[in-house]
């Protein structure tokens, strides 16, 4: 036996790339059977700029987690509106891991997040707003700490202000101090937001 | 005269952010700012090497020539090359000792082990991975294999083909080996032929999903140190392509600073007494 030089890349499964590459048929093989042509078809889908709201839809029903992570790597790299509302409306979803998979994309999109993010911090479930916050900790953007002051300056729910607080002491700069104090003042019964003020206070502090 | 035409040809920040995005685009590379120096000068040197009056000419040009000539002259360019053989060696010893052995106790057809290597760079991990096979791999004698090493530097393709290097190149090639594989020119060292014809050399951009759709049923995949210049949603891009590019089973080695855990959760964690790979899932399609 020995090394051998194959001068044509290996052939590629024709059963596989049965349709051809056009967006309508690319749309159409989100559906196939086959993973694996969902999978070209959703990375395909890139040059294909209608394609966000079909491929929000197919990542709320698809089983194969390789053809989700394509789908969301898919949706990343457009970031347009369509896909950043795809991704918002995945963050109400039951579906756990549909709505961490989300926010991740999300964080991945500073830009495109950034002109929603008030309104997601606003929004009437805890839940989300949560989310929101959870989105905030990795997203490189400028209005980071502004917007983390404005929900514990206003929220009422403790576990969006505790989370809140929690990035604040990563984040937080002098402007954060008389807003945690504030904080403080506004749920003096809650153990853990007189801990995570009293830590995140002392961060600041010391940097 | 002479001060105008050098003031035309600085590169000003916003132009030094204008080439990052479109080069980060096509190649998936990005540059931070720490890298103004060595993109600047690049730059510069093409600016007038290509007769363009300053950055905006050579742009437009760059983006718009329909041969993409300039563009791949400028990428060879932008593009790190250093190694040297028998880098990183204890994956070579996982791939003959536990990765190999394993992937050919699974194999139902007779059909060649096929590695890929990318970035292929000088030709040093591939002929590295071939000669590591011949000595010792007892496989070789029951395998048909190919090896398939690319690169986006076409420039740095044809000096791998070549297969001439330097003596910091060879340092950790044992003299038993670099007798029997390689000849002496002057300073330089020639890899032989049989080794020179063992490895098919190919240029590949990894961010362009048309050049990797070619690439399937590998069942080993070599990309180390290549995954550190681009940034997390490019690595992804790349993961994914790997994903498709492997067999279920085939397993990716990475640079020892890279990790696939912190990229993608589609791969296996291997841990090989040898070195740490990750895997496709059997069961994946």
């Amino acid at each position: 036996m020995a090394f051998i030089k194959n001068q044509t890349p290996e052939p590629i499964n024709q059963e596989e790339r049965k349709h051809e590459r056009d967006c309508p048929n690319l749309l159409a093989q989100l559906s196939d059977p086959n993973p694996t042509a969902r999978r070209w078809a959703a990375r395909d889908l890139i040059n294909c700029p209608q394609s966000a709201v079909p491929l929000v839809e197919r990542l709320k029903i698809e089983p194969d987690v390789s053809v989700r992570e394509v789908i969301l790597t898919t949706l990343t790299r457009m970031g347009d509106p369509d896909c950043v509302a795809g991704l918002v409306a995945c963050l109400n979803s039951e579906d756990a891991a549909l709505r961490n998979e989300a926010l991740e994309a999300m964080k991945q999109l500073p830009d495109e997040v950034a002109p929603i993010m008030r309104t997601l911090l606003a929004d009437p479930k805890s839940d989300v707003r949560i989310f929101a916050v959870n989105i905030l900790e990795s997203l490189r953007h400028p209005e980071v700490e502004s917007w983390l002051i404005e929900v514990i300056e206003n929220d009422q729910h403790v576990n969006v202000c505790g989370t809140s607080v929690d990035l604040l002491g990563e984040v937080g700069t002098e402007a954060s101090r008389k807003p945690l104090e504030r904080l403080k003042e506004r749920f003096k019964d809650e153990p853990y937001i007189q801990f995570a003020a009293d830590l995140a206070l002392r961060r600041i502090y010391e940097n | 005269m002479k001060t105008d035409v050098s003031k035309s040809k600085i590169i000003t920040a916003e132009d030094f952010e204008k080439f990052r995005e479109y080069f980060y685009r096509k190649t998936g590379i990005c540059f931070e700012p720490t890298k103004r120096y060595f993109v600047d000068k690049r730059l510069i040197d093409r600016i007038e090497a290509t007769g363009n009056h300053d950055f905006r000419s050579y742009f437009t040009m760059l983006r718009f020539e329909p041969s993409g000539e300039e563009m791949q002259h400028l990428t060879n360019l932008m593009t790190v090359n250093e190694t040297y053989f028998l880098r990183e060696e204890y994956q070579f010893q996982c791939l003959v000792d536990s990765i190999l052995p394993e992937i050919t106790a699974a194999k139902t057809d007779r059909k060649p082990i096929r590695i890929w290597c990318i970035p292929s760079s000088s030709g040093e991990e591939p002929y590295s991975i071939a000669m590591y096979l011949l000595e010792l791999w007892g496989g070789i004698n029951s395998w048909d294999v190919e090896i398939i090493s690319s690169d986006i530097d076409t420039g740095i393709l044809q000096k791998a083909r070549i297969g001439r290097y330097s003596a910091r190149s060879i340092q950790h090639v044992s003299p038993n080996w670099l007798n029997k594989y390689f000849t002496r020119i002057g300073d330089e060292y020639q890899i032989c032929d049989d080794l020179r014809n063992s490895v098919e050399f190919t240029r590949v951009n990894l961010s362009e999903s048309a050049d990797t759709r070619l690439y399937r049923n590998f069942d080993v995949i070599f990309c180390r140190n290549l995954l550190i210049y681009f940034d997390d949603l490019s690595r992804k891009e790349a993961a994914e392509s790997f994903y498709d590019a492997l067999k279920p089973g085939g397993c990716i080695c990475l640079g020892h600073s890279e990790s696939m855990s912190r990229i993608s959760s589609l791969y296996k964690v291997r841990k090989f007494p040898e070195a740490i790979v990750y895997q496709k899932p059997l069961e994946a399609r």
